[in-house]
């Protein structure tokens, strides 16, 4: 265990933003779970008690005799955010003071660094090089994540859960995000941490070793099969991709209509909006991973192989 | 609860509100006070924690005002001491009595200038302001419309001059008087004019006080060390109101920002101040006060020389750029001359930078350049290889050429038309002239191969004659440990296996020649042998005994006997330039004599015959050393070599060497000698052409730290803190095969750089060397090295800088002083620290171009002898036992050198001897009295060309002067010989002065006393216009036999 170079890298002033996202999103996503449970566990009791939920209007506190009907945003919003805003501020105070911007040795055309890394929040999309075309990863995967995201609120029918905490009411919301999410992060600290130069995986707390030597080689899923004919080739990625969407599909229809909740929103929903939703959550919550992990563990570069794209 | 509007009043004593009854003011208060605590904070970091050098200044004031205070006293003593001194007591006295004389009319004039400045100012008011009115009452005059208008201003005008204008104090008795215009202006005139006149009698008075005051401080200033009270009280001004702020150089032409002295406070300081004196190596002065004048700061910067970021405040380690990012980190102090090197790339020598030199010389000298190519370095046979591609390109055209040009004459042959056949016709004429117009480059690039040819050397000896000259046996005792064998050696020791040593050994041996073997030769005189070792100068290069005595130029010759063959050395000692066979480049072999009678020739190759007489392509007819002819006889060539024989320990090696004529293991040892790269540095048959194996090392140091392979090293180097081109170099000299440590490698992969015999200093001065050997990239304001930095002349300064290179080549400093205050080796030698040996240095060339005629010097260097017939001596000085060597250097070289002397002495490269004022019959009658004079015997030391009388001499003969000197040195060595060549025979003080002329110091002939010319002049003039009959004349005067005058020479020193 080389704590040296764990020290140098956790350390290093462009990674600080990271190593604060180990710390900080574990623990809102426990905040967050602890305040939705509470909120839960509100809603079973008002869904329990007809009556207490007529008189009730703040959504996540059980009502109390006494209490105001409704808060107004002055003073009791504003004032936790100023108070938030403080706490940011002097953070950001104190970091400025106490780290210099990371700038290095002036440009040189004729020596590239290694490894060579983008800065901390585009490192995620330079990862996923490692397991896609250029085209494919960097310009049809981003493309897809941000309209996907753009078109959540289009084929989201489920008219709860606004405004307070909850995991009851949005299982398949939280989950499509909370993966997809996950993913960008494990990329991200893969990209970071576990990356080292030429760009080759290093655990955590092995030396980086410029002269290291690897044997890695990659095939492609026909190759497996010994298939060399350029259109059994593109015919096997074909079904392979075809089966791989019909298999996810059939996966994910069964988890969004588990329960009576998620039927009845399911019922809510129109033949598009459903299929957008499908094709979004299986290409990128199911498809990246699942293409990483054959890179990761079976060296598998391409599943489909045609002499003009790969996949 | 108090904010909470709700108008339903509920029941009090419920639980609270977890939003409305809570109250942020803690929260709140506390993020507030640590915000501002952070502000305070910010302030802090920006005023003093990223300022660190205002600390610094704020001590530097009090340091040196404590420093300062404690110079002032000690330089009012000092002056004091001088003020008392006679002479300036002398100049004080003359000063008074001066003044004492002055005074009486100087108070007189002063007391009238006063009372005219009184009245002047008086007059001043009332008479500017009425001319001022006439002025503008004229102006409007010039530009009134109608006679009318004009006559009333004239009428007014004249109303104003009249006045009356009345003026109190004018006179003693201080009356009111009333005055016209006119009347004021004429009195005023008159006043300026009386000052004027005072004014200047009182600058004529004042003169001679003046001159005696300037005197008096030029006196002051040129005894007194150091400042004076004034200058110190000066700084200590300049310190007490000096600001606490950045300061930078700024060069703007080189967009260079320099913040240096914000720290180093005392770097440019008038005083020199020591760590000791400041307390703080930090604020010391430059340690060169001249490199500093040369190089003045505000046009260069300080990071130019030195690297390190010359922008950065914020803490030592990043404004010396010891850190990850900055690529031009500060040179450590003891490479600092590294910094020399990345401007003065073409300086083989650099005054001031000696440890830089060194690093060149050990570079040149252990042979390092065999391997390592490096810009500048064996620049002949990189110009011989490009000569060569060129000679083949042309020749590919000439050949097309002609081709061409008969298939035009074909197609004419075949045309049409009669018109259309003559323009074939033409175009194959043109073609043709084409083809024979490449022969007359071909020619000169054949002539330029030739000189380079003769240009182009090694660092270690030929191989091709190992069976003639070497003892079998010895050649795997030397390969498995030089060191051992000859401590200081040039040859490295390679890392090689006992089976590496015999393949090696026995390609070497069987890749040999047989012959023509060199002639038998009788045994000489070793004593006479050692004699002429010691004196001719052999240890100006060669060094002898343990511990060595002699150069370091050359190996020691201690244990040759122990290796080499008589014969061989005979013949080597005579001429080592001698070849046993021609190599022709074009065959890429040796010629033999067969090759010469195949086409009826004799086997006679030399610099005259140097054609193969298969192709006519120039041969290589020269060893490829450096080692000069010196021109010995063949018995004294059988002496030296009898000598250097007999040193020999009678050591026995191993007998049982018949593998090394296994032709497998040759085969074996043929690959090992290209992997280790033994054809870079010797001439091996077969390896002629053999590229250099090492990496290019001109600009080492730029490399990016990951390009230098660290081998396993390299976590060790990071965490030791030696992850620098320091590091690596220095590790790597010391231990070439460190980064292979700890690595699985076949042995054909291992590093191959042999170990190098390096002491600490010698490793300090190559890694100098090496450091310096950058690419400063030009990056804007990230700038190393500005363009216009670097040293690169076109005048008489680049013909210095290139003949260094071959001063450095052949070892001139061996025997010669170059440079002022350089020793030569022989100078060191214990033998010519006796007076009497101390004349027969030779001479010294730190004016040699102002001294000779350039076209003699090179015919000189041609043939030292001068003479074609008569070899064995030398040409000039025949008196030296020391022995000018013929180098053979090419017409290139010759030129270079030549060159190279004048611009070292500021001499015109071209030179055309004065005309020379014939002598009339009577200044030759005073010349020739003056020559043989009794005071100047000039004969008795100078050769004369008679055996009998140049036993003794110690100097030239005169009759080679009008070919060889230059009039206007040789008058002024006759005035002042000891301050061209300290330690020179020739006697100073022969002429004195008289009045605007040099007249001889000696008892002169009678005839003289008529004589009102100049001596020196008429004795030159005599020089140069002597002739062989004159001096034959001359001697005749002259006692016949002169008997050596028992310390004569020193005696008139």
């Amino acid at each position: 265990m080389d704590w040296a170079q764990v020290w140098e890298i956790v350390s290093l002033p462009d990674n600080i933003p990271i190593v604060a996202i180990a710390v900080l999103v574990p623990f809102y996503t426990w905040y967050a779970a602890r305040q939705a449970r509470a909120t839960d566990r509100l809603i079973a009791q008002l869904e329990a008690d007809p009556q207490m939920a007529k008189t009730h209007h703040r959504k996540i506190h059980p009502f109390r005799p006494g209490w105001a009907r409704e808060l107004p945003v002055w003073p009791y919003l504003l004032r936790i955010e100023f108070l938030a805003a403080l706490v940011v501020t002097l953070i950001l105070m104190v970091w400025s003071i106490t780290l210099n911007a990371p700038l290095e040795e002036p440009a040189n055309p004729n020596h590239t660094m290694n490894p060579s890394k983008a800065p901390w929040y585009f490192v995620g999309l330079q990862e996923m090089l490692v397991y896609f075309d250029p085209w494919f990863a960097g310009v049809v995967l981003p493309t897809l994540i941000i309209v996907g995201l753009m078109v959540f609120p289009y084929v989201d029918t489920n008219p709860l859960g606004t405004g307070y905490y909850t995991i009851r009411q949005r299982r398949v919301a939280l989950a499509g995000f909370g993966i997809g999410f996950f993913i960008w992060l494990a990329l991200v600290f893969i990209g970071t941490f576990v990356r080292g130069p030429g760009w080759m995986w290093f655990w955590p707390g092995q030396t980086w070793d410029h002269t290291r030597v690897v044997y890695e080689v990659n095939r492609n899923l026909p190759d497996l099969f010994g298939i060399t004919n350029a259109w059994l080739q593109a015919i096997l990625g074909i079904i392979a991709i075809a089966v791989f969407y019909a298999g996810s599909a059939w996966g994910i229809h069964k988890l969004v209509t588990r329960s009576e909740l998620d039927r009845k929103i399911y019922e809510r929903t129109s033949l598009t909006q459903y299929v957008v939703f499908q094709f979004f959550a299986i290409t990128i919550l199911v498809g990246l991973p699942a293409k990483m992990l054959l890179r990761l563990l079976f060296r598998i570069k391409y599943v489909l192989v045609t002499p003009w794209l790969n996949v | 609860m108090a904010t909470d509007n709700n108008h339903d009043a509920e029941p009090a004593g419920t639980a609270p509100d977890p939003i409305a009854d809570r109250s942020l003011s803690g929260p709140l208060l506390i993020a507030t006070i640590l915000l501002f605590g952070s502000l305070l904070w910010a302030l802090y970091d920006e005023l003093f924690a990223e300022r660190p050098w205002k600390r610094y200044q704020e001590q530097f004031v009090r340091t040196y005002s404590a420093f300062l205070e404690k110079l002032g006293p000690r330089q009012a003593a000092a002056e004091k001491t001088v003020r008392s001194s006679p002479a300036f007591q002398k100049i004080e006295a003359q000063l008074q009595s001066a003044e004492r004389e002055a005074s009486p009319r100087i108070r007189e004039i002063e007391k009238e200038l006063a009372g005219i400045r009184e009245r002047l100012a008086i007059l001043k008011n009332p008479f500017q302001d009425t001319r001022a009115r006439i002025a503008v009452l004229t102006y409007e005059l010039d530009h009134a419309g109608a006679g009318r208008a004009k006559d009333a201003i004239r009428a007014e005008i004249r109303e104003v001059r009249k006045g009356p204008f009345r003026i109190e104090g004018l006179d003693s008795g201080g009356k009111r008087v009333a005055l016209t215009f006119d009347e004021m202006e004429k009195q005023f005139g008159d006043l300026k004019s009386r000052e004027a006149a005072l004014n200047t009698e009182l600058a004529r008075i004042t003169a001679p006080l003046r001159d005696l005051r300037r005197q008096r401080s030029e006196y002051l200033a040129d005894n007194l060390a150091g400042l004076s009270p004034q200058q110190i009280e000066g700084l200590q001004r300049a310190n007490r109101d000096s600001k606490i702020e950045i300061r930078q150089i700024h060069v703007e032409e080189a967009g260079l920002v320099d913040r240096c002295e914000s720290c180093h406070l005392g770097i440019r300081q008038s005083v020199t101040l020591t760590a000791a004196d400041m307390g703080n190596p930090v604020f010391v002065s430059h340690p060169n006060r001249t490199l500093l004048a040369i190089h003045d700061p505000t046009r260069f910067g300080c990071s130019p020389c030195h690297n390190g970021n010359g922008l950065a405040t914020s803490s030592v380690q990043k404004a010396h750029g010891n850190y990850r990012h900055w690529l031009w980190p500060l040179f450590p102090k003891e490479n600092v001359e590294a910094g020399c090197l990345q401007c003065h790339f073409g300086d083989r020598v650099l005054d001031y930078a000696p440890v830089l030199e060194r690093g060149r010389d050990l570079f040149e000298g252990k042979g390092c350049i065999g391997c390592h190519r490096y810009e500048g370095f064996d620049r002949p046979t990189e110009q011989l290889n490009e000569v060569r591609k060129e000679a083949q390109s042309l020749e590919t055209r000439q050949k097309e050429a002609r081709l061409e040009a008969e298939q035009e004459v074909r197609k004419g042959d075949a045309a049409e038309s009669n018109e259309e056949a003559q323009k074939h016709y033409a175009r194959a004429e043109s073609l043709r002239v084409t083809a024979s117009s490449i022969d007359a480059r071909l020619e000169s690039l054949e002539q330029r191969a030739k000189y380079l040819m003769q240009d182009q050397k090694k660092v270690g000896p030929n191989l091709k004659d190992v069976r003639l000259k070497l003892r079998k046996e010895w050649i795997p005792v030397w390969l498995r440990d030089p060191q051992a064998f000859r401590p200081g050696t040039k040859m490295p020791k390679f890392r090689l296996a006992e089976e590496e040593v015999r393949a090696l050994s026995a390609f070497i041996w069987q890749s040999g020649l047989d012959g023509p073997a060199p002639p038998r030769q009788a045994p000489g005189n070793a004593a006479a042998g050692k004699e002429l070792f010691e004196t001719r100068g052999c240890l100006a290069c060669h060094s002898i005994g343990q511990p060595a005595v002699g150069g370091e130029f050359a190996a020691n010759l201690s244990r040759l006997g122990e290796k080499a063959g008589y014969d061989y050395i005979v013949r080597w000692i005579h001429n080592p330039r001698e070849r046993t066979r021609p190599y022709c480049p074009h065959e890429k072999r040796d010629l033999g004599p067969e090759d010469y009678a195949k086409h009826g020739q004799p086997f006679v190759f030399d610099l005259q015959n140097s054609r193969c007489p298969n192709d006519g392509h120039q041969l290589q007819v020269q060893n490829l050393t450096v080692m000069p002819s010196l021109r010995l006889s063949d018995q004294e060539a059988r002496d030296v070599a009898s000598y250097l024989l007999s040193l020999r320990t009678n050591a026995s090696y191993a007998d049982g060497v018949a593998w090394m004529d296994d032709p497998r293991m040759a085969e074996r040892g043929r690959q090992l000698a290209s992997r280790y790269g033994c054809g870079s540095c010797h001439e091996i048959r077969g390896l002629e052409d053999a590229p250099r194996i090492g990496t290019e090392l001109t600009k080492e140091a730029s490399k990016p730290m990951e390009q230098l392979d660290f081998g396993l090293l390299e976590h060790k180097a990071k965490d030791e803190g030696w992850y620098t081109h320091k590091g690596f170099f220095e590790r790597k000299l010391r231990d070439p095969a460190i980064y292979d440590q700890g690595r699985e490698k076949a042995p054909e992969e291992r590093l191959r750089m042999p170990n190098i015999a390096l002491t600490r200093d010698d490793v300090r001065a190559l890694n100098t060397f090496l450091l310096g050997s950058v690419d400063s990239p030009f990056y804007g304001k990230f700038n190393s090295i500005p363009a216009q930095f670097r040293y690169i002349p076109s005048d008489r300064r680049k013909d210095i800088q290139e003949g260094w290179w071959l001063v450095k080549k052949y070892n001139c400093m061996g025997c010669h002083t170059v440079q002022i205050g350089q020793p030569s080796v022989l100078s060191g030698l214990p033998r010519y620290q006796d007076p009497d040996w101390k004349e027969q240095l030779p001479p010294t060339l730190v004016q040699e171009g102002a001294r000779v005629n350039p076209d003699w010097l090179a015919r000189f260097l041609a043939n030292p002898a001068i003479s074609q017939a008569e070899t064995n001596r030398n040409g000039i000085r025949t008196y030296l036992k020391a022995r000018m060597p013929t180098f053979s250097f090419s017409p290139n070289e010759i030129r270079v050198l030549v060159r190279f002397f004048q611009a070292l002495a500021d001499q015109p490269v071209l030179h055309l001897a004065e005309e020379m004022q014939p002598l009339n019959s009577q200044e030759r009658l005073l010349a020739r009295a003056l020559f043989s004079s009794e005071g100047a015997p000039c004969l008795k030391c100078h050769l004369v060309g008679d055996a009998n009388r140049d036993r003794f001499a110690t100097a030239p003969n005169f009759l080679a002067a009008r070919e060889r000197l230059k009039p206007a040195w040789t008058a002024r060595w006759m005035l002042e010989p000891q301050a061209i060549s300290p330690g020179t025979a020739m006697p100073s003080g022969l002429f004195r002065q008289d009045g605007g002329r040099w007249v001889f110091a000696g008892p002169t002939p009678a005839s003289f006393k008529e004589y009102k010319g100049d001596h020196v002049q008429l004795l030159v003039r005599y020089m140069f216009q002597l002739t062989a009959e004159e001096q034959r004349q001359l001697l005749q005067k002259l006692p016949t036999a002169p008997a050596k005058p028992a310390g004569a020479a020193a005696g008139m020193r």
